[in-house]
């Protein structure tokens, strides 16, 4: 069988000698020879570089909003939990499903990437892992999974969190919010959040106070995270390119739980779903408590 | 910059009363940007109103806050001193400090005067952040849209062809005249059902006003009050009903029979037919499931296995006038109408569901409908009461009430209204009919609301010697030709059993098939038995959430004739009232897009209840979403969805609730 490199550098040649193609992205290796940076090959010659391995780690998905408005297509490399950020990215007519080449790549789990140190660790997101095989994909490169090893414990941390008293939960997040320094890494490196203008950039009406203190960093975390809700698709971006380590994924898996108990649905499963927002159906639960 | 007045209105005794009116104007007087205060002892008075518009212009005012009763009462009074001191009639807010403040905390009056000067205050910092706000006029098409032409639809559509405005009449079935034409005599009066119905039928058909499309179904409906657009589909007749004269020999010569729907079951039809012989337009259509000759051009082309059907088309050879149109094709027709009245009426309760009845295994047992098919001379007995089973004539006749009313397990707890009085009516008309018969009726109450209808149901039990027994029937079984009845006299408190030979069960009213379906088409909201949902139980009985539709009839909710006669011209009335108008405005309050913040996710599209957001391309290629000002009702869904806050509703502004807010945590 060829290898995973080979077969996408076949398929991203092809596509952009046709030339429908404006781009196609993917990863290369990084100039420290282990790690992978994003790929961006806009000519049949740069296609040579691409390359897939476990350290393939960021979701290119953020970057199609930049082509949202583009007439030629574009292809991507997309992991399962990338391939999920792109059936959201259509659901919100962000992207047009017939100008997008999908390369879905079934994944074997990617290795966290610390300060600079690859390590043999897997991820956060892939040890909570429910969907191991592209969900979308024109050509899929790799072997499909019968069914993921982490789904079981895809909520253990999040439910550990639920445990805890209101106040033990507070100091929690408060612990971690007063931390911030409201960089927007997070909002940046997120595929949802693609608004024109954020609302904490907003100063009229100013939602969030421009201080960066405890309080107003709870509100800016909150409102993102209810922004999010069942939207989120769980790739764990804002958690890994946070740099002060705020746990971000436990809000946004503790809303992505919620939505599949009440309204069985999980964000990106399927372009044509209605999300629960904009939908009501009979029967369906009206909250969590009582 | 703002210069702010603030009035506060006594009402009498009823603010005052309770809230210290100085100590409102003295707090009032420290707001930001307000330059006045002062009150009235009602405000809603002329010499109110002229005070108040004095002020305005002795103090260069440019925005006003009136403390009174509810926004509900008089925001649209003080909005006219507005206009006549020369302000924008929208930079007004009133703080209501009667309903919510006076009237609830009247035993506490320190702290009601401090929650009047709360609402004052959120009041006077909303206004600061008003904005003019203009009405849009639009213009309107003159033309209605009837949906069905059962006797409400009839009337509706009379009404406002003879107010001079065109209408169009679609009814599904074959015919015009809906339920009422099945029915052999009516309460409280037993006039002939057909005797008054057919002459509003010929009436419909002759208006030069009406354009009658029977056998049609309205698919689409988009649009808003004054323009709508609908897509009515004409189903095929495979009869060109330019041509046919209605002289009958299709029908009469068709050699296929098919249990007749329009008598309930009972009786047969032909495969080409006219549903009763007084049908308007006197058309008939092909029954494209029955037909031979559609069943032969089917089985031709792939050969499918089975035998090949006969290829009759006697019709077409015996046609007078060739109307015969095997190329028919279904039509879709789309036009404009500036208001729609909905009179899709109801279909009876199917008892085949109740066990205890026999679950419509017994022929004997009959609904209420398919025994005035029998009552009726045209139907399938020919006006004789016969046993479906064995043709003889019953002698002993048991009648239930409350069969899919009243009854909670079958999911139908409501009152159908109308099957006590025709029980009673059917009970005098079986006495009439046959001299011997005797009729029991079990009932859980006797409901006879309406001009002359206690007396009718009198009359049946004391002239014509009905027997009443309240209670249930248990079981209903066959023993020999009989039929045995069980049930308890609760009155007597004791088992009844009865032998009868027929039983007549009152079938309750349902919702009608695609009633549902329809209503979200245009969406319009109904309750969970399908019935349509009035914009108010009491005082818009007619009228509905959208602009410009109406419903009228048994589709909202069981009705009898005189009051679906009386809705269907009460609908004709707000036609005709909106039609009278040559331009509409509509309601600056709506929502409307900031296009520079839209992210063009079109959430809002998929939330609007009333279909009032639609999507547009920019110059520079990007798709936002747009409001459209004439059916926007204002609901907030779109903003509260909308993540970029590109949506706002003019008039509840994100930034005047921000300010409203602020305001009250200072």
């Amino acid at each position: 069988m060829e290898s995973l490199d080979k077969q996408i550098r076949d398929k991203a040649r092809e596509l952009l000698t046709s030339g429908a193609f404006a781009c196609v992205m993917g990863y290369e290796r990084a100039t420290d020879g282990k790690t992978a940076r994003p790929l961006f090959a806009y000519t049949p010659e740069e296609a040579e570089r691409f390359v897939f391995d476990q350290y393939c780690t960021h979701n290119l998905a953020r970057y199609l909003i930049n082509w949202r408005d583009n007439k030629k297509s574009v292809g991507i490399v997309a992991k399962p939990c990338d391939t999920r950020a792109i059936n959201l990215l259509i659901n919100e007519k962000q992207i047009d499903r017939s100008k997008l080449y999908v390369i879905g790549v079934a994944c074997q789990g990617i290795m966290e990437v610390g300060w600079g140190a690859p390590t043999e660790k897997l991820e956060l997101r892939c040890n909570t892992c429910s969907e191991p095989n592209p969900v979308l994909h024109d050509l899929l490169v790799g072997e499909f999974k019968s069914e993921s090893p982490a789904a079981a414990k895809a909520y253990a941390d999040v439910a550990a969190i639920e445990g805890k008293s209101a106040e033990e939960r507070d100091g929690f997040w408060q612990e971690h919010f007063s931390r911030c320094i409201r960089c927007y890494a997070c909002r940046q490196s997120c595929v949802g959040c693609y608004c024109q203008e954020c609302f904490v950039d907003e100063l009229d009406p100013l939602w969030v106070g421009i201080k960066v203190a405890p309080a107003e960093n709870t509100v800016w975390h909150t409102i993102r995270a209810f922004h999010l809700a069942g939207r989120c698709i769980s790739c764990n971006e804002c958690e890994r390119v946070c740099p002060v380590d705020i746990p971000l994924s436990l809000l946004n898996r503790k809303l992505e739980k919620d939505g599949l108990e009440l309204f069985q649905f999980q964000a990106g499963m399927d372009a044509s779903v209605t999300p629960p927002f904009a939908t009501f159906k009979k029967g369906e639960k009206l909250g969590t408590g009582d | 910059m703002a210069r702010i007045g603030v009035f506060v209105c006594h009402c009498g005794t009823n603010i005052a009363g309770v809230v210290s009116i100085p100590a409102v104007l003295e707090a009032a007087k420290k707001m930001p940007g307000v330059v006045v205060a002062a009150d009235d002892k009602y405000s809603c008075s002329d010499p109110g109103q002229a005070h108040i518009r004095a002020v305005i212009e002795q103090n260069k005012l440019n925005r006003v806050v009136i403390g009174s009763c509810s926004p509900r009462m008089h925001e649209f009074t003080f909005r006219k001193v507005m206009v006549k001191a020369g302000l924008n009639p929208y930079f007004l807010e009133v703080a209501n400090i009667r309903e919510q403040v006076s009237w609830v905390h009247s035993n506490d009056k320190e702290k009601a005067t401090a929650k009047a000067i709360d609402h004052v205050m959120i009041a006077v910092a909303k206004v600061a952040r008003d904005e003019a706000l203009f009405p849009k006029r639009v213009p309107l098409t003159k033309r209605a849209l009837v949906i069905g032409a059962g006797i409400t639809g009839i009337q509706a559509a009379l009404d406002i062809a003879s107010a001079g405005h065109p209408v169009t009449l679609v009814e599904r079935e074959a015919s015009i005249g809906g339920h009422m034409a099945q029915l052999d005599k009516t309460f409280p009066t037993l006039d002939c059902s057909a005797c008054i119905l057919t002459p509003k039928m010929v009436e419909v058909a002759q208006h030069p006003n009406i354009t009658l499309l029977t056998y049609s179904e309205v698919r689409q409906v988009s649009g808003f009050v004054g323009n709508f657009d609908v897509e009515i589909v004409k189903k095929a007749r495979k009869v060109d009903s330019k041509k046919c004269t209605g002289c009958g020999v299709c029908w009469l010569k068709c050699p296929e029979k098919v249990p007749a729907e329009f008598n309930e079951g009972l009786g047969t039809r032909e495969a080409i037919y006219v549903p009763f012989p007084q049908a308007v337009p006197l058309v008939p259509r092909v029954d494209l499931e029955n037909c031979r000759y559609i069943k032969y051009l089917e089985y031709m082309p792939g050969k499918t296995p089975g035998k090949r059907p006969m290829q009759c088309r006697i019709c077409e050879k015996l046609c007078p006038v060739q109307a015969l149109d095997w190329e028919q094709q279904d039509e879709v027709v789309k036009e404009k109408f500036g208001a729609i009245v909905v009179a899709t009426g109801y279909k009876t309760f199917d008892p085949s569901v109740c066990g205890e009845y026999g679950g419509g295994k017994l022929p004997d047992v009959i609904s209420g409908l398919q025994l005035e098919r029998m009552f009726n001379s045209s139907g399938p007995t020919g006006g004789e009461v016969l046993r479906p089973s064995d043709g003889t004539h019953p002698k002993t006749v048991v009648l239930v009430s409350c069969v899919g009313s009243r009854d909670e397990q079958r999911g139908r707890p409501y009152c159908s209204k109308i099957c006590c009085m025709y029980t009673a009516k059917q009970t005098i008309l079986l006495k009439e009919h046959d001299p011997e018969v005797q009729c029991y009726v079990f009932y859980i109450d006797i409901r006879t609301g309406g001009k002359d209808y206690e007396e009718f149901a009198r009359r049946a039990q004391e002239e014509y010697g009905a027997l009443y027994l309240r209670g249930r029937i248990s079981r209903i079984y066959e023993d020999g030709k009989q039929l045995v009845v069980l049930g308890e006299d609760s009155l007597m408190g004791r088992p009844v059993e009865i032998r009868a030979d027929m039983v007549v069960l009152a079938t309750g009213v349902e919702a009608n098939e695609g009633a549902a379906e329809l209503a979200q088409t245009m969406k319009l909201s109904h309750d969970v038995y399908d019935f349509l949902t009035e914009a108010h139980p009491k005082l818009k009985p007619v009228e509905t959430q959208t602009d410009g539709i109406l419903v009228a009839g048994a589709c909202v909710g069981p009705k009898d004739i005189p009051e679906c006669v009386a809705q269907g011209g009460a609908a004709a009335a707000k036609v005709s009232a909106l039609f009278s108008q040559e331009m509409l405005t509509s309601d600056p309050m709506v929502a409307s897009v900031d296009n520079a913040r839209c992210i063009g996710c079109l959430l809002c599209v998929q939330v609007c209840p009333y279909k009032a957001i639609d999507t547009q391309v920019l110059r520079n290629g990007r798709t936002v979403a747009v409001v459209n000002e004439s059916l926007c009702r204002a609901c907030g869904l779109c903003p509260a969805v909308c993540r970029p806050k590109a949506v706002n509703l003019r008039g509840f502004t994100n930034q005047q609730l921000l300010a409203e807010v602020n305001a009250l945590w200072q």
